[in-house]
């Protein structure tokens, strides 16, 4: 037993490793106050970029955890369920409609809609809710109003993403079909967003509705700290004549963006502040980054992996990618 | 983090409530990481720190995220006391450890701003879409934006024209190009619609310029006569001189 127990406690961090992590970020801060790497330029642009994109975007990834803390404590899951009444082919646009109640991030819905699907909701429609809901949900349509606020395409990209949102959700919903609860997901997945319960009796809401926050916080907020890395490396580095050059070619400007939202992994919550800054693209280029990212990224493609059969990634990708592009392309003709 | 992963515990429940409440490692880390960003926030708000990263319309987001930051950690601190053992393992212990490595990082650096850097990086104003109407650009003082703004419109563009000959004083940093001859400079300034990622730079050339006087990203004060010429925005300067970096270094559309 000893044996079976020890490396499971050798992943356990100790007081040692409480230490090691402070002194870390304490060595982090004087190295910084000695070298002042500010100097170099790049280093100064890179640390702006990075911190405004935090600064910017973390009230709105709390906003959002708050909000699912708050639905996760105070709406029975039932409500939905609701939607397995419907005739079929109503389903799946009430499944993406559904979203508009759910602020929740693309990581959180992933567990919704399983669960959803094993109460008896249609799993496609359950996979229509689980896309629709990062994109359409009121925190991201708020978010993307403010980062967009003042500029001509402010209202294109509010109700663009909204609809889109829905279209692409739906889609994707009905490329999958009718297939069955088993045969679309793995019967025992990891869930990676149930909360804690004290063992014998549930915890007192209130204290359920903070750990929620503050897991959600802490779960988002590491995507959220590597997304800015790499959208401030982006930022610093990328010459702006390649920007120039790909932004203004039509149809590979909107699959660079797409590429883009899927690398860059962001919170669905914040990325409408960092598709902003893409200023060298067009309002569709940009569209098509606010709606594909929070259906498909890197760190969703681990959760999909661990949650659905194999092949729904690929589907997944190939659907939304597809109907993305073709969407964004007519829009490109209109809007630019 | 951890407190998202629920392990079922081999102990039968009765035992568990029998246990007294002890304090979570990961309850209380989770509190400590949400409490760095909160005093984060605070100390953006009460130093003014906040100008550098944000525009002035989306600086309310630093004092409420202050307050729900604070909140959420207080919240979390309150139930800290477990009878669940609840340890925090040692990959999530770095990945907080990342997550608190920017609120490291920017209290320890000193305030900076955007300069001659990434200026060629960014697009110009005019691209950007902001439109600043021609009856604006006509009549006061004229600023920065309102002379980028005005070539995004024919009537902008009109309305700029009119103005050629007045005497205006602009402030902003000093940009050089490796084609600006020696008596001249660009005059820069960054505008900023939401946050630092977006900026976009606002910029006049500025001629009759002492030669070697002004290093690139130094601040100065031009004022002198304005010529539009197209959709290029001249300054035939009567006088530069050296200034202090404004409060608020970037300009807000």
């Amino acid at each position: 037993m000893a044996q079976v127990a020890a490396p499971r406690r050798a992943r356990e961090a100790t007081p040692r490793t409480a230490v090691a992590v402070v002194a870390a970020l304490v060595a982090v801060g004087l190295l910084l106050q000695l070298a002042e790497p500010q100097r170099v330029p790049w280093v100064q642009t890179f640390f702006l970029v990075f911190g405004s994109l935090l600064v910017q975007a973390l009230p709105f990834v709390l906003v959002g955890a708050l909000a699912s803390a708050l639905i996760e404590v105070l709406l029975p899951v039932g409500t939905l369920e609701r939607l397995a009444t419907l005739p079929k082919p109503l389903q799946l646009p009430a499944a993406a409609l559904a979203g508009v109640a759910m602020p929740i991030c693309e990581c959180g819905s992933v567990p919704v809609a399983r669960r959803l699907a094993s109460k008896g909701l249609l799993p496609s429609a359950a996979v229509t809710f689980m896309l629709a809901a990062p994109v359409v949900n009121p925190v991201v349509t708020a978010s993307t109003f403010v980062a967009y606020r003042g500029r001509e395409a402010m209202w294109t990209m509010v109700a663009g993403r909204f609809l889109l949102g829905l279209v692409v959700a739906v889609t994707v919903g009905w490329v999958i079909g009718a297939v069955s609860r088993d045969g679309l997901m793995k019967p025992n997945p990891e869930d990676r967003h149930v909360h804690t319960v004290e063992l014998g009796r549930p915890e007192p809401r209130w204290r359920r509705f903070f750990l929620h926050l503050g897991g959600d916080f802490l779960f988002m907020g590491r995507y959220l700290v590597l997304g800015a890395t790499f959208a401030a490396l982006v930022q610093t580095f990328l010459p702006a004549s390649w920007i120039s050059e790909v932004a203004a070619m039509p149809i590979v400007s909107i699959a660079a963006m797409m590429l883009l939202a899927s690398l860059l992994s962001l919170c669905s919550e914040s990325d409408a502040f960092i598709a902003a800054s893409f200023v060298q693209f067009g309002s569709s280029a940009q569209l098509a980054f606010l709606v594909f990212g929070p259906m498909v990224d890197l760190k969703l493609a681990t959760l999909y992996a661990g949650t659905f059969r194999p092949g729904f990634l690929r589907t997944v990708v190939l659907a939304a990618f597809g109907t993305t592009l073709v969407a964004t392309m007519w829009l490109q003709v209109w809007i630019g | 983090m951890t407190d998202t992963v629920v392990t079922p515990s081999p102990v039968p429940a009765p035992a568990v409530l029998a246990r007294p409440r002890r304090v979570s490692s990961s309850r209380l880390a989770g509190a400590a990481v949400l409490g760095a960003w909160a005093v984060l926030f605070w100390w953006l708000l009460l130093t003014g720190r906040q100008d550098f990263y944000l525009s002035t319309r989306t600086q309310w987001v630093v004092p409420v995220g202050a307050t729900l930051l604070t909140m959420a950690a207080l919240g979390r601190l309150a139930t800290v006391r477990t009878r669940e053992r609840e340890p925090v393992r040692r990959r999530d212990a770095w990945a907080m450890a990342a997550v608190v490595a920017p609120v490291v990082l920017m209290m320890a650096l000193p305030p900076a701003t955007l300069g001659q850097y990434s200026a060629g990086k960014r697009s110009s104003f005019a691209s950007v879409g902001v439109v600043t109407s021609a009856s604006d650009i006509g009549s006061g003082d004229l600023t920065l934006v309102d002379v980028a703004a005005g070539q995004t419109t024919p009537e902008g563009e009109a309305a700029l024209a009119a103005r050629a000959g007045e005497r205006v004083t602009f402030v902003g940093f000093v940009t050089r190009y490796d084609d600006t001859p020696a008596d001249e400079l660009f005059l820069t300034r960054y505008v900023v619609t939401c946050c630092v990622a977006d900026a976009t730079i606002a910029e006049v050339r500025v001629v009759n310029v002492t030669p070697g006087a002004f290093e690139p990203d130094d601040w100065v004060e031009v004022t002198g006569a304005i010529y539009p010429i197209g959709r290029e925005v001249i300054v035939n300067a009567e006088r530069v001189v050296g200034v202090d970096r404004p409060d608020r270094p970037y300009l807000t559309p």
